[in-house]
């Protein structure tokens, strides 16, 4: 018989345990009565055939015993005693038994939460049909690996569709977004081609998709809501559909609402509402705009690679056709799985996950020592019972139910610390369009946990035990059970476990304290501009009612105009963008002087579109020439402004002021402008690098743009203080006109850099959870050492030892311990810091300073540790401790 | 009444299987088949056939269901499984071979 059909009879006799109890009991009377009946037949008496029947027939209570033991509840009931016995034992040591619950389950419960945040961050599916034939196409350039694609481009690749299978894109910006009798807000918008939603398999939960004709100019203006702004915005209103709204002030037919699974931000984002992508015939033909996120969809029988090599050949094809635009730029494929995490959880999670692993690896070692220690304290208990007969597993059985006990006990408080992490982590790491760090926290995660529990409590607390039964019968029963202070091997063994314990949390701790520490100088990096006293929101014109650059321009003069009367502002200044970031505006420009390279291969740089003032409102310094001024307007000669080292790669040590530029990429004749200042490098914010280096301004009234930032600097007041005024003053400039995160800069800026903040707080509490279980080991193992030497103890001092040599001899011991730990953990905190390195180029991780922070503390924290049970040694009173011996 | 001897541990399950191969019985049946087969020179403690009757049953050697006897009480009737008669063919094989190796050894030595 197979052995699952053994198992499930034997869990079926256990429900049916009362049932199949009355059936022996019937069988036995059965035979008793036929016993009985038949001696009685042999001339006994009633009394004495059923005495000589039940003779015959043996022990009931034993035999039935048996009987059980042949249905398997023998092993039951032992396995209920055993645990019946190990509560009471656990309960016996209470501080024992919460500090190993407690250590189990903060250590499991780290890895947990941290094992959850990775399901739900990297191995969640997104919520698409037929995931593993959709692939993510960029065009990689120089300047972006992960770049868009322009609008004739795609759909020069949508003609070949026959070879791959199905493309679609989408192109996202912000918008303005007002309905009546609702104040106008900015929203996240993307426009995307009519077989997006089919593509993905995404039906919307009310009303339809995109219709194929509705990408044609025109018929466009239809928008798909997103399950988010439906409920948020529209109050999830049942006659959403046939709605009119206006979007960028032109009216929009609202046709569907998509699904809540839709909301999952690790593919495009938070976007808002969908619109059609129309290529209008000027649009059609535009090969410079790279607005387009290419999705495709692989025909069944088209593997990954055979498509990967596809797209690349029509990326090859069109830098040759079109070098103007592509000659740096080639193709790439990935999973569109692959890029749920993004290019930094990618790096982050697993460093987490392995930081969190080390916290649970600590836990560990605590854990055997605790048992190690307890189990030693038995040892003559088991040496006795191992004399009397006991077999190996008799003894262990009893450890065996603790560990499990434990265990369970343990892995419940890990699912709670867990959930607690994954909200509190949830909610802190929420940013402005409510993504968040998704934790995922399924059946999966939770049998985790307590499969973690059980092969933690189980390994660790039988390790030692084991190790305990290999003990010389005789001479722990000769040492008078204080042979816990002999054998050598075991006290070797801990104090690795200490050693391991102490490299571990100084690996876990620095790498901590190095990214934190690092974080907090970007943080606070203000190098070259100052954003104190500034205030910052961002402003989208919608097209339709600033439809032209005159338009345009005529309203940001009026607005600087207003804003800069308003009492307690220094200066106001608008720009495409703010130093605290990268550029997001990437151009390529001919150098006056230079040989023309080949077309498309012209220098890049990061370009900001920006007011006169703009870098008194930000404190930034004018090197050589003259900032913008007014009389640089849309009929004057163009000019331009270039950073420093800008200015020293474009034209060495000569003189840049009245050098030309011109932007590449278009006729033969180029629009050369004129170089009339220099300003000071910057670093922005980012903690990434940016791939271009080279900072060029343009001034805003040559190039008037739709999408703005304002600054204003205040002057003796704070600048908080302005945002009321400022809101004000835009409301009566245009009431339809949201001002999107209008606030102090330096508010926005650590806004911005949320995610890493949420990153400095696991840090934290992994590197706090790693000292103090740490801490909890060293002191255990110290104060277990001090409990069995007291007689020793109680001698040296009878020998005249003073008790400062005692206190220093226990302090020593243990100090020593976490010095060896310590050390070897530095070797591990140099590979974190590399790691931390490599996934943050923008953080500083070589702070020796920190270094020698950490292990200070950390020596600190062990030698108090070890001084608390230390200070025992010299109150040993010498005749008490002899006497008891 | 013959002298009677201990039975040799491990041997109650084959002597209850070789009963059970002539056709099935109950609890009692099998006792007094045991018995009969054995003149009343088998000392063992009746009740101890059960235990061993649910070892074999959960081990799938015998089945067991519950019917009328002749006199119209319930009782529980096990019979042989086919694995149960190969259990047995094994037990005997093995048990030939030993007796006679003993015998061997105690005539020769």
């Amino acid at each position: 018989m197979n052995l699952l059909r053994r198992i499930a009879r034997r869990i079926g006799y256990l429900f049916r345990r009362h049932s199949t109890e009355a059936e022996m009991a019937e069988e036995m009377r059965f035979h008793l009565e036929q016993r009985t009946a038949e001696l009685e037949a042999d001339g006994l008496s009633a009394e004495e055939a059923r005495y000589a029947a039940q003779r015959k027939f043996g022990n009931t209570a034993s035999i039935e015993e048996q009987a059980r033991d042949a249905w398997g509840w023998g092993w039951l009931e032992r396995l209920a005693k055993d645990l019946r016995f190990a509560f009471r034992q656990l309960v016996r040591s209470p501080g024992f038994s919460i500090l190993a619950i407690v250590t189990l389950g903060l250590g499991i419960g780290a890895n947990t939460s941290m094992f959850s945040a990775l399901n739900g961050v990297v191995f969640k599916q997104l919520p698409y049909a037929n995931l593993d034939q959709l692939d993510r196409i960029y065009r990689v350039t120089p300047q972006n690996a992960e770049g868009n694609m322009s609008p004739a481009d795609f759909l020069e690749l949508q003609k070949s569709s026959d070879t791959y299978g199905d493309y679609a894109a989408s192109a996202h910006n912000q918008v303005s977004l007002s309905d009546p009798g609702q104040p106008a807000q900015q929203a996240s918008a993307a426009r995307a081609t009519a077989n997006f939603f089919s593509m993905l398999g995404v039906q919307p939960q009310l009303g339809r998709g995109f219709l194929p004709g509705e990408g044609a100019a025109g018929l466009d203006r239809v928008a798909v809501l997103s399950q988010r702004i439906w409920l948020n915005r529209y109050g999830g209103a049942e006659d959403i559909v046939g709605r009119t709204v206006r979007i960028d002030g032109q009216p929009h037919q609202i046709v569907g609402v998509l699904p809540a699974s839709f909301n999952d931000w690790r593919h495009l984002g938070y976007v808002d509402f969908f619109r059609p992508l129309a290529f209008t015939p000027e649009i059609a033909v535009d090969r410079k705009t790279t607005n387009l996120q290419v999705i495709g969809r692989r025909a069944p029988g088209v593997s990954l690679q055979d498509g990967a090599a596809f797209i690349e050949s029509v990326g090859i094809r069109l830098a040759q056709e079109f070098p103007e635009f592509n000659a740096e730029s080639s193709w790439r494929t990935v999973t569109l799985q692959s890029t749920a995490a993004g290019s930094g959880g990618v790096t982050v999670m697993p460093m987490l996950v392995a930081l969190s692993a080390f916290v649970l690896l600590i836990a560990c070692s605590n854990l055997a020592n605790f048992l190690l220690a307890r189990t030693m304290a038995r040892a003559r208990e088991f040496a006795v019972r191992a004399a009397l007969g006991a077999s190996r597993l008799q003894l262990l059985r009893p450890l065996i139910a603790e560990s499990l006990l434990l265990s369970i006990a343990g892995g419940g408080l890990a699912i709670v610390v867990a959930l607690w992490f994954s909200d509190w982590a949830a909610v802190r790491s929420t940013g402005d369009n409510g993504e968040q760090v998704t934790f995922d926290v399924n059946w999966l995660v939770m049998g985790w946990a307590f499969l973690a529990s059980l092969v933690t409590a189980v390994a660790f607390g039988l390790a030692p035990a084991l190790f305990a039964l290999r003990l010389n019968l005789n001479d722990t029963l000769k040492s008078g059970g204080r042979g816990a202070t002999g054998g050598r091997g075991h006290q070797r063994f801990r104090q690795v476990l200490i050693v391991g314990q102490f490299a571990l949390a100084m690996v876990l701790l620095s790498g901590a304290a190095l990214f934190i520490r690092g974080l907090d100088e970007l943080h606070d990096r203000r190098a070259g501009w100052e954003s104190a006293q500034v205030v910052t929101g961002s402003i989208v014109l919608p097209s339709g009612t600033y439809g032209d650059a005159e338009k345009i321009s005529a309203f940001q003069r009026l607005m600087l105009e207003r804003l800069g009367t308003l009492p307690g502002v220094a200066s106001v200044s608008v720009a495409t963008a703010t130093p605290f970031f990268h550029w997001s505006d990437i151009r390529k420009f001919h150098i006056e002087g230079h040989e023309r390279p080949p077309a498309g291969k012209e220098p890049a740089a990061m370009v900001n579109t920006i007011s006169p003032q703009f870098f008194e409102t930000f404190g930034m310094r004018i090197v050589a020439g003259r900032d913008f001024t007014e009389r640089d307007n849309a009929t004057a000669t163009k000019v331009y402004l270039v950073s420093e080292s800008t200015a020293r790669a474009y034209f060495g040590d000569a003189n840049p002021i009245g050098r030309r530029l011109a932007p590449a990429g278009g006729n033969a004749d180029l629009d050369w402008g004129e170089v009339v200042g220099v300003i000071a490098d910057f670093q922005p914010n980012d903690p990434d690098p940016s791939l271009v280096v080279h900072h060029i301004y343009v001034v805003m009234a040559q190039e008037p743009q739709r999408q703005f930032e304002l600054a204003v600097r205040a002057e003796n007041v704070a600048p908080s203080a302005l945002v009321a005024s400022i809101r004000a003053t835009m409301t009566d400039l245009d009431a339809d006109l949201p001002v999107r995160r209008l606030q102090p800069a330096d508010k926005f800026i650590a806004r911005m850099l949320y995610q890493l903040g949420v990153l400095r707080d696991m840090l934290t509490a992994f590197g706090a959870l790693g000292l103090g279980l740490a801490s909890i080991g060293i002191y255990g193992i110290i104060a277990r050492t001090m409990a069995q030497r007291t007689g020793e103890f109680a001698i040296r001092i009878a020998l005249g030892a003073s008790v400062r040599n005692l206190t220093r001899l226990v302090l020593a011991s243990g100090v020593k311990l976490a010095l060896v730990g310590s050390a070897l953990g530095l070797f591990g905190a140099f590979g974190v810091s590399s790691i931390i390195a490599a996934a943050f180029p923008g953080i500083r991780t070589d702070n020796l300073l920190v270094l020698a922070g950490t292990t200070f503390l950390l020596v600190a924290i062990a030698l108090l540790a070890c001084w608390l049970p230390a200070r025992r040694a010299g109150k040993v009173n010498p005749v008490d401790a002899l006497r008891a011996e | 009444m013959a002298q009677k001897s201990e039975l040799m541990p491990g041997t109650l399950d084959m002597l209850v299987l070789r009963v059970l191969s002539r056709g099935e019985l109950h609890g009692w049946g099998i006792t007094n088949k045991l018995e009969q087969l054995s003149n009343s020179a088998l000392k063992v403690d009746e009740g101890s056939l059960y235990p061993s009757l649910y070892r074999m049953e959960e081990k799938g050697w015998i089945e067991a269901e519950w019917r009328k006897t002749e006199n119209n009480r319930r009782a529980k009737y096990y019979s042989l499984t086919r694995t149960g008669r190969k259990q047995l063919e094994t037990e005997q094989a093995n048990w030939d071979r030993m007796s006679t190796v003993i015998a061997m050894v105690m005539e020769s030595a």
